[in-house]
């Protein structure tokens, strides 16, 4: 179970015509279970690498070798829920094999219990990125990709979030890549970590994490930031 | 209650015009209603309306599936949409009567004819229609249907159908209201019954209760299909939104 990407190169022709380099050279891999992290500057390409990899865009030079059948979990950067089914069917649509208690788990630790049979339209962005989070774990995927999750949220949201992020990645050993342009939240959930460039986005350098999610402390979190703070500089 | 107001301003307007006219020209309301006891006690006016109905609900499905069906396609497939569009075009601007006389040239005064002739009348809008609503989809909700591996036909019926609603009721709407003025025509020209076919029946004997009776028989059916059929599935179809539109 690993994910293989070689992108020689994307460029992406604007509406004027005018053509840019999203991608060049970007290569790696994941393993089984492993959290990769993209963090970068916003507007680096982090979203056409995601999507890229989910299959859904094929016009690139280059390969992606995503394990055989793998059920893909994936959380867009906006909800993408649908408005005319309620929390539960909309994750429903998207898991029907999923029972009763797994979903009612799923629903109480990301503190989705009571909006169950709420419309997308009545809830917050909050709340409707963890309805989301929750449709994309509902499927019990192989591979989840994450989309910025925690972006536009305040920051107490945001923590929350991050902290059910860990849990339920802690819970289910997934491979999961997450693009954030935050490198305090990439610091704090990934086990791999990889620093992009401006646009076109390369990868600069690999940094990987051992501690534990749980373990690593206030201390080491901010060593790793200054590391990478240097890192950033040294290379652009 | 507004609703009971405003027929009981309608009746009077009707009663005070046909005392200024003379019952010659405007039979008053009862005059109406006797020949509405005569037609409904000898049967014809149930079968008369029975007939039209059939014909405007075979039509109607047809015009609606074809249509919708067509639409999407074209909204969906480049090619398809650059095949179809002179043929919309034309099919839109042609004349109601134009279709029907030719269909009875080609086809004989058959019931397929007018049924067929109906369905084309209304075919072209609801075609129309349905490819904007198809053009307007969200392209980020296909995306997620196609990342969670979502049946082609699950998402079709989920994703796509309920974008296609809002769209689809008002190509119903206006398609319904072309085919009750169409079906008279139809009749007219070329059946042996129906509620058109009695108007004109009527019209050449002058004789202005029973046209009276038949027009307004049939606006109250088409009054009574609409409360009761088509707004309260429209209520349905967007109770989800904060506000129906």
């Amino acid at each position: 179970m690993q994910l293989e990407v070689e992108i020689a190169r994307k460029t992406f022709t604007s509406a004027a015509g005018e053509r840019h380099n999203v991608l060049a050279d970007f290569n790696f891999t994941l393993g089984a279970g492993e959290v990769g992290v993209f963090v970068g500057p916003s507007g680096c390409g982090k979203s056409t690498l995601l999507k890229i990899v989910a299959g859904l865009d094929h016009d690139y030079e280059g390969r992606v070798a995503r394990p055989a059948d793998a059920r893909i979990g994936m959380v867009f950067q906006e909800p993408r829920l649908l408005p005319w089914r309620s929390v539960e069917d909309n994750v429903r649509l998207a898991a029907p094999q999923a029972d009763e208690a797994t979903l009612s788990a799923l629903f109480a630790v990301l503190g989705l219990s009571v909006h169950r049979n709420h419309f997308p339209g009545e809830l917050s962005l909050g709340l409707a990125r963890r309805v989301a989070l929750a449709r994309a774990y509902a499927i019990e995927p192989d591979f989840l990709i994450l989309d910025e999750p925690l972006a536009s949220l305040d920051h107490a949201l945001a923590v929350r979030l991050r902290e059910q992020i860990a849990s339920l990645v802690d819970a289910r050993s997934v491979m999961t890549l997450l693009a954030t342009h935050d490198v305090d939240d990439a610091v704090r959930l990934a086990d791999r970590l990889f620093l992009l460039s401006p646009r076109p986005a390369r990868i600069l350098a690999v940094v990987p994490i051992r501690t534990p999610r749980g373990a690593r402390s206030e201390a080491e979190i901010d060593a790793i930031k200054s590391d990478l703070a240097q890192l950033n500089r040294g290379t652009s | 209650m507004l609703r009971l107001l405003s027929f009981t301003v309608f009746l009077a307007t009707w009663w005070g015009a046909a005392l200024l006219a003379g019952g010659e020209k405007l039979p008053a309301p009862p005059a109406v209603l006797a020949a509405i006891v005569t037609e409904a006690n000898s049967g014809a006016l149930f079968l008369n309306l029975g007939v039209t109905l059939a014909r405007v609900a075979l039509s109607f499905t047809l015009a609606m599936t074809l249509g919708a069906a067509i639409g999407y396609l074209m909204g969906r497939v480049r090619f398809a949409n650059r095949l179809g569009d002179p043929w919309l075009i034309l099919l839109l601007n042609l004349p109601a009567l134009v279709v029907i006389v030719l269909a009875y040239i080609w086809a004989g005064l058959t019931e397929v004819a007018a049924i067929a002739a109906i369905a084309i009348n209304k075919l072209p809008v609801t075609a129309v229609t349905v490819r904007e609503g198809t053009r307007a989809l969200d392209a980020s909700l296909d995306e997620m249907t196609t990342v969670f591996a979502i049946p082609r036909w699950k998402a079709f019926r989920h994703v796509v159908l309920p974008q296609l609603a809002p769209y689809i009721a008002a190509a119903a709407r206006s398609g319904l209201s072309l085919v009750w003025k169409i079906v008279l025509v139809a009749e007219l020209l070329g059946r042996p019954n129906g509620v058109g076919f009695e108007i004109g029946v009527a019209f050449q004997l002058f004789d202005i209760p029973r046209l009276l009776a038949y027009s307004m028989t049939f606006a109250a059916v088409v009054l009574a299909i609409e409360t009761v059929l088509v707004q309260p599935l429209e209520a349905r179809l967007s109770r989800w939104r904060p506000r129906a539109a």
